[in-house]
């Protein structure tokens, strides 16, 4: 009969587009946020390399490649606590390799924070200078506080999964 | 009555000969690869890096100078001696069931994939640990500063899926080692350590021994390579 069969499809599509809403709503600014993050800690860890890398070269581009990259990790350092909000760890539902400890060990989290914006106004302190070894020294430094945070606060899942 | 070739028999024991298989660079070659695949394995998950990269070297040194050795070493480790086509690889899969087939000199036709796949495997592991960048950048490979971080992300994570590929072709290795010894009574571990095995009567064929000095020789290009890489061309 081809009112049940409208019935039927009526019914599949609502069923559906409830579902779609579902999905689309229960993505809200917490996924959104865990994305962005990995997007702006993934610039981070770029422009560390690319200072890293550059100075291995016999004359370093400091004006085109390090200064932009020593720019990008002080001012993006003081805002790393800011992206991680209450509710954007693994229970957002996203990938994310946060782990429930960042919230509740907050003062712990903090510091490390705290000491890694330390770290990165002293690499632009110490770029001024444009000595190749004692930058390189900043770098090895900063990049510690980056992996003692991680050691931590990042699950060593991260290598078993397919992305990222 | 006896069968030739079956441990515990005494009359057969007597006629046993010991035979040499394996000559030392080569045996020394499996047991420093083995060491070094065990502490990149226990550097890596336990996240002591800097010694993960100097195994890692040890265990790049090991398998190019394998290879290097798999053309001018002795008769067994040559890799012309023991790779074979598909069908003698076939036509000895079908006699496995056997137990009392002779041990070959070398090793056997399917031996031979497992030398070969084991290699590759664990050369893949190592170049792409080479390009690997690690997040905080202190610990990445020395060929990483020619890729940019998201291509030595994605070599981070094929080092990983790799490094699990190679360990479920080791366990088959180690599974057929088994079969070998409880099933075909032939000790291949003893032979991988003395370089000798028993056989109930000699072919005729005997290892020929590459000369040491080829192995030097070989030793110093392969260390020079290494340590080019380990610099990352910036030497
Ligand atoms: C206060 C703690 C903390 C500090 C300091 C820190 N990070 Fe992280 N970082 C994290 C956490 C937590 C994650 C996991 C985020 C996630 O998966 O949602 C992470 C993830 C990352 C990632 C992976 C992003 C991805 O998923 O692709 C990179 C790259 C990164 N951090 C770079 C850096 C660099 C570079 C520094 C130092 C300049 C640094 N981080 C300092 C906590 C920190
Ligand atoms: C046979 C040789 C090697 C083996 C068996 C091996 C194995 C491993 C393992 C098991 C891990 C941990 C992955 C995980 O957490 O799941 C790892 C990580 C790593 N390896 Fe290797 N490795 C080898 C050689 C190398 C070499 C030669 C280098 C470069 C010098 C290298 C660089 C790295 C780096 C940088 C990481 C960390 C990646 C990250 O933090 O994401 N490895 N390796």
């Amino acid at each position: 009969m081809p009112s049940s069969v409208f019935t039927r499809v009526a019914g599949i599509a609502l069923v559906l587009s409830v579902t779609a809403t579902a999905i689309v709503t229960a993505a809200p600014a917490d996924v959104a946020m865990i994305k962005s993050r990995q997007d702006k800690l993934r610039d981070m860890g770029s422009a560390l390399k690319q200072i890293d890398d550059e100075l291995k070269r016999r004359s370093p581009d400091w004006d085109n490649v390090i200064q932009p990259n020593v720019q990008i990790l002080h001012d993006r350092s003081p805002f790393l606590q800011k992206w991680f909000p209450k509710g954007s760890g693994p229970e957002a539902g996203a990938k994310t390799y946060a782990l429930p400890a960042i919230w509740q060990k907050g003062d712990d989290f903090a510091k490390h924070a705290r000491g890694m914006i330390a770290e990165a106004a002293k690499l632009e302190q110490v770029f001024a200078k444009k000595d190749a070894s004692e930058l390189r020294a900043q770098v090895i430094a900063l990049g510690k506080t980056c992996k003692g945070c991680h050691d931590d606060y990042r699950s060593p899942d991260y290598e078993k999964d397919a992305e990222q | 009555m006896s069968v030739p070739g079956v441990g515990g028999d005494q009359k057969a024991a007597s006629s046993l000969r010991t035979l040499r298989v394996w000559d030392s660079p080569t045996r020394a070659m499996h047991w420093v690869l083995v060491i070094a695949i065990g502490v990149c394995w226990w550097t890596g998950e336990n996240d002591e890096l800097e010694y993960h990269h100097y195994a890692g070297y040890v265990a790049l040194w090991v398998i190019l100078m394998r290879v290097y050795w798999g053309f001018v070493g002795s008769s067994t480790a040559k890799f012309a001696n023991f790779v074979r086509g598909p069908q003698t690889v076939f036509k000895y899969v079908r006699t496995l069931h056997l137990r009392n087939t002779p041990a070959t000199l070398g090793h056997n036709a399917l031996g031979a994939i497992s030398v070969l796949v084991l290699l590759a495997t664990a050369l893949a592991v190592v170049v792409t640990g080479l390009f690997a960048v690690d997040i905080d950048v202190l610990y990445s490979g020395p060929l990483s500063m020619y890729v940019d971080f998201r291509e030595g992300r994605w070599f981070a994570r094929w080092h990983s899926t790799l490094f699990d590929v190679l360990l479920v072709v080791i366990a088959l290795h180690l599974l057929a080692v088994a079969f070998y010894y409880a099933y075909k009574r032939q000790n291949l571990v003893a032979s991988m350590i003395t370089g000798r095995r028993k056989v109930a009567e000699a072919s005729g064929e005997e290892l020929q021994v590459a000369p040491v000095w080829r192995f030097a020789a070989g030793a110093v290009i392969v260390s020079a390579a290494v340590w080019v890489v380990t610099t990352g061309f910036f030497y």
